[in-house]
């Protein structure tokens, strides 16, 4: 590196700094066969200071009480797909904490969300994380019953009941807004719309990827030994697959990836697959990125079996063709103007405060992630495979969860891909180490990378706010 | 024994049936065939009007969910089983096997 270059570095304003010596995320999909959308080729980046984050947030007990009290009563929630209630009368019981919810079809095109507790004596009218249909709810304990609209349908004995106004007993309701097949919940009657709270410009992106033409093909649930917020800052970036996962970054501009906020509820990552990280300049050919090439879904691309190389051809480029046309032979869908980044690479989106949307086709998932109700040093961590409905086909059924044990890998989940699955087993190793260096941690704070972990940051930044209860 | 052409039982259908003194429910989840005790073993009501989904049936009175394969309860307020019946299709007729 000459004087020059060190210059340029130290004048830059805090936040300006890119990966030296390698091409922008922009660049390698300007370069790329196939031209990238609108939502693609932009960029929002805006720096947000460079203090530390206090780490409070993960290590104390109290401050996980703070936030049943004031952040998940006052933001929206992904309950549960729209697949997961089809018909008039099912239910899907979503918990938060020791919240839950009975989000019901009440109408062909009408979800309510109704609180899990019978009126009586409090009893849970359906068991959590269970499923199933409804003419009524009635209560196990002394038959207490509401119509599937919530109106109340009958007070057993009630003769002995002549203060109970069946008016007055309708079950009560949490707000419920549908969008790309996702429903969302939110406990506070004041909070803005869902559109208002993801905000125009992330709303045309999520717009424009037809997520409600997806099924669920595969569910795998599993505690992760951390903080539900560490869980969810460990995905928001892509500085760690050098050191984490050293077999995906032979595959991936890590860090040369892309990071932009939108608003103070959406970020995101663009990080290009079938290009070298900068890391590894000199070290790898094309053949060998486009052997290590990971597919986050490669049974639905009918195996995994990789031919040659094309003489002259990138491996992204190679990649991309591919792709597009196994997929196009496994789904029956045109993909001839889907661009190559849309196919290959890793679109990362969150919702706050725990959802992550995948759009690409490579890497087509749903995260969530809960707190653990009784301990703030675990969470339950969920990873949806997405697919997209055949066309003129009869949507299949969601998945069920595949439930794992704390101790188990995530390569045991039947249907996971083998590459997946240790890509996550990597990161949960960190995790516990991470929770546990933190509580034996003589430093008050986290230090976080201008630009890189941009996405932590604006995360905790919301997290604080709802906490501190200010709006 | 024979309880049931196959091509009266299409996907996503529900016959209950009494077969040698059983209340029995036959089940066809997207052409998967299964036969279960129709009483759910939690306040013994009739699972026929219950939702079928991927491998499970909801009893509609309390929501308890049964496992279709084995029978396994697999949320309250349910706790106990129910029965499944060894099934089988032998020229378009369905055949369960119930032991008196």
């Amino acid at each position: 590196m000459n004087d020059t270059t060190i210059v340029k570095l130290k004048d830059l304003p805090k936040g300006e700094a890119r990966c030296p010596g390698a091409p922008s995320t922009q660049q390698i999909i300007a370069a790329d066969k196939v031209a990238a959308p609108g939502w693609v080729r932009s960029e929002s980046y805006h720096f947000m200071g460079d203090e530390d984050i206090s780490k409070d947030r993960y290590i104390d007990a109290d401050y996980a009480k703070k936030e049943f009290a004031n952040l998940w009563t006052r933001t929206w929630q992904f309950a549960c797909r729209e697949e997961h209630v089809p018909n008039v009368g099912d239910y899907h019981v979503y918990d938060i904490g020791p919240y839950s919810f009975i989000i019901t079809r009440v109408g062909e095109n009408e979800i309510r969300g109704y609180y899990n507790a019978c009126l009586h004596r409090g009893t849970k009218l359906r068991a959590s994380g269970t499923e199933g249909s409804a003419e009524e709810f009635k209560c196990s304990f002394h038959g207490w019953s509401w119509n599937i609209d919530g109106t109340h349908k009958e007070t057993v004995c009630h003769w002995d009941f002549p203060h109970v106004d069946p008016k007055q007993y309708s079950l009560p309701q949490v707000r419920v807004e549908a969008m790309w097949g996702f429903v969302f919940i939110n406990m506070d009657a004041n909070a803005p719309s869902f559109a208002d709270y993801v905000g125009p410009e992330a709303k045309s992106h999520f717009d424009k990827w037809g997520l409600e033409d997806r099924y669920i093909y595969l569910h795998v649930v599993k505690r992760l030994p951390c903080n539900w917020k560490l869980g969810i800052d460990a995905f928001l970036e892509a500085y760690h697959v050098i050191e984490t996962h050293p077999q995906v970054a032979i595959s991936n501009a890590d860090a040369n990836s892309q990071y932009d906020t939108y608003g103070e509820h959406v970020n995101r990552f663009i990080s290009p697959l079938g290009v070298l990280s900068p890391h590894l300049y000199g070290q790898y050919t094309e053949q060998d990125i486009f052997d290590q090439f990971t597919i986050g879904d490669s049974s639905a691309m009918g195996g995994s079996a990789k031919p040659r190389l094309p003489e002259g051809s990138s491996a992204r480029t190679a990649m991309a063709e591919m792709f597009r046309g196994m997929f196009e032979k496994a789904t029956g869908l045109d993909l001839s103007k889907m661009s190559d980044s849309e196919l290959l690479d890793a679109f990362s989106y969150t919702v706050f405060p725990n959802v992550f949307l995948w759009p690409g086709i490579s890497l087509p998932l749903v995260y969530r992630f809960r707190p653990d109700p009784r301990d703030h040093r675990k969470c339950i961590y969920e990873v949806f495979f997405m697919r997209p409905i055949p066309p003129g086909g009869t949507r299949p059924m969601p998945a069920d969860p595949i439930r794992l044990d704390d101790h188990q890998s995530f390569c045991e989940a039947p249907g996971m891909d083998p590459a997946f699955g240790k890509i996550l087993d990597q990161d949960t190793d960190n995790l516990v180490l991470q929770q546990e260096g933190l509580e034996a941690s003589a430093k008050a704070g986290l230090t976080l990378g201008n630009y890189q972990e941009i996405r932590v940051r604006h995360f905790e930044r919301a997290v604080d706010k709802y906490v501190a209860k200010t709006s | 024994m024979r309880v049931l052409r196959a091509s009266e039982l299409p996907p996503n259908a529900r016959k209950p049936l009494s077969v040698a003194g059983k209340a029995i429910l036959l089940c066809n989840l997207n052409g998967q065939l299964h036969a279960v005790s129709n009483i759910c073993s939690h306040n013994d009501k009739p699972l026929e009007r219950g939702r079928l989904g991927n491998g499970w049936i909801a009893c509609p009175t309390h929501g308890a969910r049964f496992d279709l394969a084995t029978g396994k309860a697999m949320c309250l307020p349910a706790v106990q089983p129910i029965a499944v019946y060894e099934l089988r299709v032998v020229d378009d007729w369905i055949e369960v096997l119930v032991n008196p």
